[in-house]
């Protein structure tokens, strides 16, 4: 879910921007040259994927997949996601003044998503892949939803009440983007694992 | 949805004349401004000097209309849900339900205040071819490797829609039909994965061409930027215009849309 231009206020706009920065100073260290395409491969994998349509009982929502960049990227999905939202604000949707917000809603939901990614570590299952990756993407797009109804409650008090229909909006999608992150995950973990971050290496015996 | 966004970069207009540099710049400015108002006449003002750009810079119309169409749909909502929640004594009801005006204003608010930033947002990038766009972010000490970075995902995007607009026929001719079921999420995460690997393999061939061609990382480009007093002029109008949208609106001459907002 996106925030549009003209919601939130001036101090959580640049609240937005100053955590985009930390964020972007953050993740965005030591960025190799042969980075450069990967990222912007995800970036634009991202943009497309908001594009596909889901149908629900009665409306249609849209994929958003903030998760999976976390799970493919890493720690550098911030910047992938950061792009994709400034692009899509060039388009006319997400918004210009609300690049920050969104870059950290999103961004921030993957980064999250990466650490739940790789609790999978500590745990043997029959099909880890699969149940971490729709694990990284439900806490993905969660966090998200909490970063949007907090932008809105510190906006002011009129919105008390759309935030708290955000959140359960968001425990909707959790379960949708779940499904598709995890059913994703494990087919990329079946047919391209190298795809996938934070891989160890398989010990030989 | 329009994607190619500079289709009409090469109209003759001041718009699409002026330096690619200074009018991010200055439109900017006026976005900020415009994001920070607080009262629903000087946003009505903005909306009055948004569509004069629009109009000085000859997109047409229709070609805005299909973006403003989806994010009034998407801020439809606050018309219903501000006005029956918003905080605090209520003198009217409708069929015994609260309907405060105060919601209707904020609403109204919101939903000019983005149509405003969207149409200068697209006049702003409807006006100037995109890589040229992106080279006067450079020159604006936009680091290199951010400007490099949404040339490629911009590249891609098209490549990737008409990928996906291939798959989804694929799966349609195979009998594939969406519905509110597990399955299809289940084949979407699938259809993802497909696109995910296809893509990446496919960039991965053109960073081989690119690095075979001499790429090291840099960005080169023949667009020279030449700026005119003309183009430092219309910027002042443009900013002075800001400032003053946003002095009025601190003026304390008409009602904050909401009390709470500072």
């Amino acid at each position: 879910m996106h925030i549009a231009d003209g919601i939130v206020s001036g101090p959580v706009i640049g609240a937005g921007f100053a955590g985009m920065a930390l964020l972007a100073a953050a993740t965005m260290r030591n960025v190799e040259m042969d980075e450069i395409p990967k990222l912007s491969v995800a970036a634009a994998v991202f943009f497309v994927a908001s594009f596909i349509h889901i149908p629900l009982v009665v409306a249609s929502i849209h994929l958003i997949l903030n998760g999976l960049v976390g799970v493919i990227l890493g720690k550098r999905a911030f910047v992938a996601i950061m792009l994709g939202v400034i692009l899509q604000s060039f388009f006319g949707f997400g918004g210009v003044t609300v690049i920050g917000v969104n870059a950290v809603m999103l961004g921030g939901g993957a980064l999250l998503a990466y650490g739940v990614w790789q609790l999978r570590h500590y745990v043997s299952l029959p099909n880890k892949e699969v149940v971490f990756g729709a694990l990284a993407g439900a806490f993905g797009i969660f966090f998200s939803g909490c970063v949007l109804a907090l932008a809105l409650v510190t906006t002011g008090e009129a919105f008390l009440v759309s935030a708290k229909l955000v959140i359960q909006y968001h425990l909707v999608l959790m379960v949708l983007e779940g499904a598709v992150t995890g059913a994703c995950v494990g087919f990329l973990a079946k047919v391209k694992p190298d795809l996938l971050a934070g891989q160890r290496k398989v010990q030989a015996g | 949805m329009p994607l190619d966004i500079d289709r009409h970069a090469q109209t003759a207009s001041p718009v699409q004349r002026w330096d690619p540099r200074i009018k991010l710049v200055a439109l900017m400015v006026l976005i900020f401004a415009t994001a920070l108002l607080k009262t629903l006449p000087m946003v009505l003002l903005a909306f009055v000097v948004a569509a004069a750009l629009l109009l000085l810079s000859r997109i047409p119309l229709g070609f805005v209309a299909h973006t403003v169409k989806w994010i009034v749909l998407f801020l439809l909502p606050f018309f219903i849900l501000l006005p029956v929640t918003y905080p605090g004594t209520v003198e009217l009801h409708l069929f015994g339900i609260p309907f405060a005006m105060e919601g209707v204003r904020l609403a109204l608010l919101i939903v000019v205040k983005s149509l405003v930033i969207v149409m200068i947002a697209m006049t702003l990038f409807g006006s100037v071819r995109f890589d040229v766009a992106m080279v006067a972010l450079q020159r604006l000490k936009c680091p290199s490797i951010i400007v490099q970075m949404l040339l490629f995902t911009y590249r891609y995007i098209f490549l990737f829609m008409a990928e996906m607009q291939r798959m989804d026929i694929a799966m349609k001719a195979r009998g594939f039909i969406k519905g509110p079921n597990f399955y299809t999420l289940k084949v979407l995460g699938g259809f993802v994965g497909t696109l995910l690997i296809r893509s990446f393999e496919r960039t991965d061939r053109i960073y081989k061409a690119m690095l075979s061609k001499g790429y090291q990382g840099e960005l080169h480009t023949l667009v020279e930027f030449r700026a005119v007093p003309k183009d430092f002029m219309k910027a002042a109008l443009v900013i002075v215009v800001a400032v003053a949208l946003l002095a009025l609106d601190l003026a304390g001459l008409f009602q904050i849309a909401e009390q709470s907002w500072y």
